[in-house]
């Protein structure tokens, strides 16, 4: 993936950013950066790479912790910087993680500090989605009970490497844009 | 023969509009940018001279207002639109009207408009009702067309948002509305002047129908006499460039910007889909009573957004599950969420030289009918639509950061959910004087949210004016002077927590002073116990909820005779009353919104809004961000320990050894309090199976399962039998 760089916003910078110790002087320039550097994709891959302790190429990276990756045997699995895998990206990664849900004013003023500005334990519980493997806080919800974990991305994978980005994915398959999301709990029901 | 070019008829240049841009798949058909390719830099001179056109209306105009939100708060838009309605160009103040003012030229197009009541050089039409355009009737919007000879090639248009409607409740944002005959002041399409001059019996409507009618005449003046200012101003922009180019350039604007905004998601962005969401809880049960039988109810609003980012760049919106129209004032049709979220738009992706109407090109949404933004009710009330469409502004700023993020460009990830609190009021003062008034100052300094690198910032942005300011604090006091403002802080540990914490939000206290023979306040705000958003950003949580505090019957005013110090926020306020400094016959608390509270000499009355979600795992914070926090009173050492797992010494300093063991332990609580998904799953399902709800989360999943897309999750995710009925 080696190619020409774009040395306005140099790959350095971006690690600071990602590390969240950029200079806001610095971070302001890549603000103002217009065009914006085209190279930044793969720049931000080789940046995350490095951090990972693991081997597995990253082909997009959905939050702080979580990344698809392509698997040498096949597949693409959404994988923690733990190194802990949650399965087929094209199911909500919530699915595979440790929840805590907190549903009184108590658990609820643990994170919510001021009393009055607290969400309705009589109505709504406060989700929050840890990876199994590293007890990282990958996300969080206040939502009624019963309400379905929310899948916030579903990225368009062979489009986004094919089309935007001139590089196609070797293993490229209408399949890939779908929500497999009701599959697991299809599973769960079936296994009793 | 009609008035616009070539002799066709308005209503032919509006249907034409839409025609070219479906079959060519650009505005106006404009495959070739001539005037753009041809000379850029006469092209880009023709575009800042209309642009400053609009500016100078509006600096001019304001200064005939009276209404502090137009004068200092910046709450009003000049702008320049073309025959079909489409925004080419305006000031900078309330931004998003320019989305909402060709939904009016179609109206008033197939209205019929040009036959009856004509379409004439010098003629003024106004109109504030949402069923015709306008997002809701607190936002007023004069009109006049330009002629070149005897061609229509343009309008000029000048919009404010005025201080009382004439509703039910005091103000331009009431919360208690159950239909339109309930929302105030609402006009249709009307001609309202000839000669660039308006009719006098205009203006007894305002002094009959609305309770601040000076404010209100006089807005309406400052509005007419931009759009004639800006009318001449553009006819002399059109000697000099010859109307050729006028009538070719101002479409070529519109074209030229959309490929910008379609390139910048195609740079910047990941394709797919993406999910937020947000709830709110409105309260009329027991306010209107038999009245308004339909309205004898609580709602827990469902407010779920799905952004799509097509393979061609553009963006599909759908809010498909979204809570039915009902008759409260949250209804809102198509006009009003394209305007109100474009606000999110500007920001994240639609930063270009001049406001314009291209997002209308790269931007669509599905909007079932009998949605709440789709009410097939023509008497639905809108009066405070703003206050939920308003919060769609989540679906560019929240799903458009995380494709940001996914991309690499974390320094435009930029998260914000719009909810703020602001109030009406409306009084008799002791000689009789009856009066009204409003503030929305807590509306123009929202925190931001936090992003993947650094804390939000407090008080730095207005999300539904891009313009904003806090105003003055004494043209406040001088116009409304009952309300007294004693303090505004910044409300410690107020804000969604993270790896970066979002940005406080502001605290304000205001004192009741000599109201004289009467007082109500009410305020708006959009969040009610549910929290600022329904999901938060990488880990972190989501803002808390505004809060609302009235105390009544206090002894401030013995306590100012004793020279003490006041209470400067809420918090002040409840620790003042738990030590007994402060005495008050009563309290109520609110969560977001509130009915007509009436208040007296030496009642406080205490809010805050405006503060942001955090992002990422709140024990991974720096210690340094938090010693500095602590440092600054933002947050307080027992929350820095209980929330972030810092222990914070004597000196203020954290202790890193007591602080890592700490967090070590609050991992190991995670892993004992949480289950595995499929454990979790079981219980949850359980809830849904037993339909073991609170009657109001009861009717809202009713509600949500009347519509497909949530009915598939919602019984797939729980394994539903195929009967499950609520």
């Amino acid at each position: 993936m080696e190619q020409k760089r774009d040395t306005r916003f140099p790959k350095e910078h971006l690690r600071l950013l990602v590390e969240g110790k950029l200079d806001w002087e610095e971070v302001k320039k890549a603000i103002r950066l217009a065009p914006k550097d085209n190279d930044r994709f793969w720049k931000y891959l080789e940046v995350l790479q490095e951090r990972v302790p693991w081997k597995d190429k990253i082909l997009l990276r959905i939050s702080d912790h979580l990344y698809i990756v392509a698997k040498e045997g096949g597949g693409r699995v959404v994988k923690c910087d733990c190194g802990h895998e949650f399965g087929d990206y094209r199911v909500n990664w919530k699915l595979g993680c440790r929840i805590r849900t907190r549903k009184t004013l108590e658990e609820m003023a643990e994170v919510v500090a001021v009393e009055e500005a607290a969400p309705e334990p009589h109505l709504v519980e406060i989700r929050e989605y840890y990876c199994p493997g590293c007890f990282s806080q990958l996300g969080t919800e206040i939502v009624p009970e019963g309400y379905p974990p929310i899948f916030e991305m579903l990225p368009d994978l062979d489009t986004f490497y094919r089309d935007w980005l001139g590089t196609p994915l070797p293993d490229e398959s209408p399949d890939w844009f779908q929500d497999k999301t009701l599959e697991r709990p299809a599973e769960w029901a079936k296994e009793g | 023969m009609g008035i616009c070019y070539q002799g066709k008829t308005l209503k032919e240049v509006v249907a034409e509009r839409e025609k070219l841009f479906e079959d060519s798949g650009y505005a106006y058909g404009l495959e070739k940018l001539e005037l753009v390719e041809g000379d850029p830099a006469k092209f880009m001179r023709f575009q800042m001279r209309l642009v400053a056109a609009c500016i100078n209306a509006r600096e001019m105009a304001k200064l005939i207002s009276a209404n502090p939100m137009s004068l200092v708060q910046g709450e009003l838009l000049f702008l320049l639109a073309t025959p079909e309605g489409d925004v080419v160009s305006a000031s900078y103040g309330l931004a998003g009207h320019i989305q909402a003012f060709p939904f009016m030229i179609r109206s008033i197009a197939n209205l019929g408009f040009e036959d009856d009541p004509g379409i004439r050089p010098g003629d003024v039409f106004f109109n504030n009702d949402a069923l015709y355009g306008a997002p809701h009737n607190a936002d007023c919007y004069n009109f006049i067309p330009i002629f070149y000879k005897d061609e229509l090639i343009g309008w000029t248009v000048g919009l404010n948002h005025i201080t009382d409607v004439g509703g039910l409740q005091p103000g331009g944002l009431g919360v208690i509305s159950p239909s339109v005959f309930t929302d105030g002041f609402t006009v249709p399409p009307t001609k309202i002047g000839t000669n660039f001059k308006t009719e006098k019996w205009w203006e007894l409507h305002w002094k009959r129908r609305t309770r601040t009618e000076a404010f209100n005449i006089l807005d309406d003046k400052m509005r007419t006499a931009g759009c004639a200012a800006l009318h001449d101003a553009v006819l002399g922009i059109v000697e000099e460039f010859g109307v050729e180019y006028f009538r070719k350039g101002i479409k070529e604007i519109i074209e030229r910007e959309r490929r910008l905004l379609v390139q910048r998601i195609k740079t910047q962005a990941v394709p797919g889909i993406y999910h937020y969401l947000h709830l709110n809880m409105v309260k009329y049960k027991g306010v209107v009573g038999k009245l308004f039988a339909g309205s004898n109810r609580d709602w827990l609003l469902h407010e779920p957004g799905e952004l799509q980012i097509l393979p061609d760049g553009r963006i599909h919106c759908d809010v498909e599950g979204l809570s039915s129209e009902a008759e409260f004032h949250c209804n809102a049709y198509e006009p009003a969420i394209r305007m109100l979220t474009s606000l999110g738009c500007w920001p994240m992706f639609a930063y270009t030289q001049t406001l314009n109407t291209a997002l209308y090109y790269m931007t669509s949404w599905n909007l079932p009918p009998g949605c709440m933004f789709n009410p097939q009710n023509p008497y639905a009330a809108t009066v405070m639509s703003l206050a939920e469409v308003g919060k769609y502004i989540f679906l560019f700023h929240n799903p458009l950061s995380m494709a940001y993020f996914a991309r690499g460009y974390l320094e435009e990830c930029f998260p914000q959910d719009a909810a703020g609190v602001g109030y009406g009021l409306a009084g008799v003062m002791g000689d009789g004087f009856r009066w009204a008034g409003g503030d929305m100052t807590l509306i123009t300094c929202w925190a931001s949210g936090a992003t993947p690198y650094k804390d939000g910032e407090a008080a730095m942005v207005c999300s539904p004016n891009p313009a904003p300011d806090l105003g003055e604090t004494e043209l406040g006091e001088f116009l409304q002077p009952t309300n007294l403002n004693i303090g505004k802080v910044l409300v410690p540990n107020y804000c969604g927590h993270g790896k970066f914490r979002g940005g406080l939000g502001v605290g304000m206290m205001q004192m009741i002073t000599d109201p004289g023979q009467s007082l109500v306040v009410a305020v708006f705000g959009s969040t009610n116990g549910m929290g600022r958003a329904g999901m938060g950003m990488c880990g972190g949580y989501p803002g808390p909820n505004d809060v609302v505090v009235f105390a009544h019957d206090t002894n401030m005013r013995e306590l100012l005779e004793e020279g003490k110090p006041y209470p400067r926020s809420f918090v002040e306020m409840r620790q003042w009353l738990e030590d007994g400094t402060l005495k008050a016959g009563s309290v109520e608390a609110f969560k977001g919104a509130t009915p007509n509270i009436v208040c007296k000499d030496g009642d406080l009355f205490g809010s805050t809004s405006g503060c942001r979600g955090g992002w990422g795992d709140v024990l991974e914070r720096d210690y340094k961000l938090i010693e500095n926090d602590v440092k600054y009173g933002w947050v307080t050492a027992d929350v820095a320990r209980t929330t972030y797992g810092a222990v914070i010494d004597k000196d203020g300093k954290v202790d890193v050894a007591a602080s890592d063991a700490l967090r070590q332990q609050m991992r190991n609580t995670r892993k004992e309090k949480s289950l595995d998904a499929k454990d979790w799953w079981r219980q949850e399902r359980e809830v849904a199976l037993k339909k073991a709800w609170h009657e109001d989360v009861y009717n809202m999943f009713a509600d949500a399962l009347k519509w497909g897309k949530f009915r598939t999750q919602f019984m797939g995710m729980w394994q539903l039998p195929e009967d499950y009925a609520l």
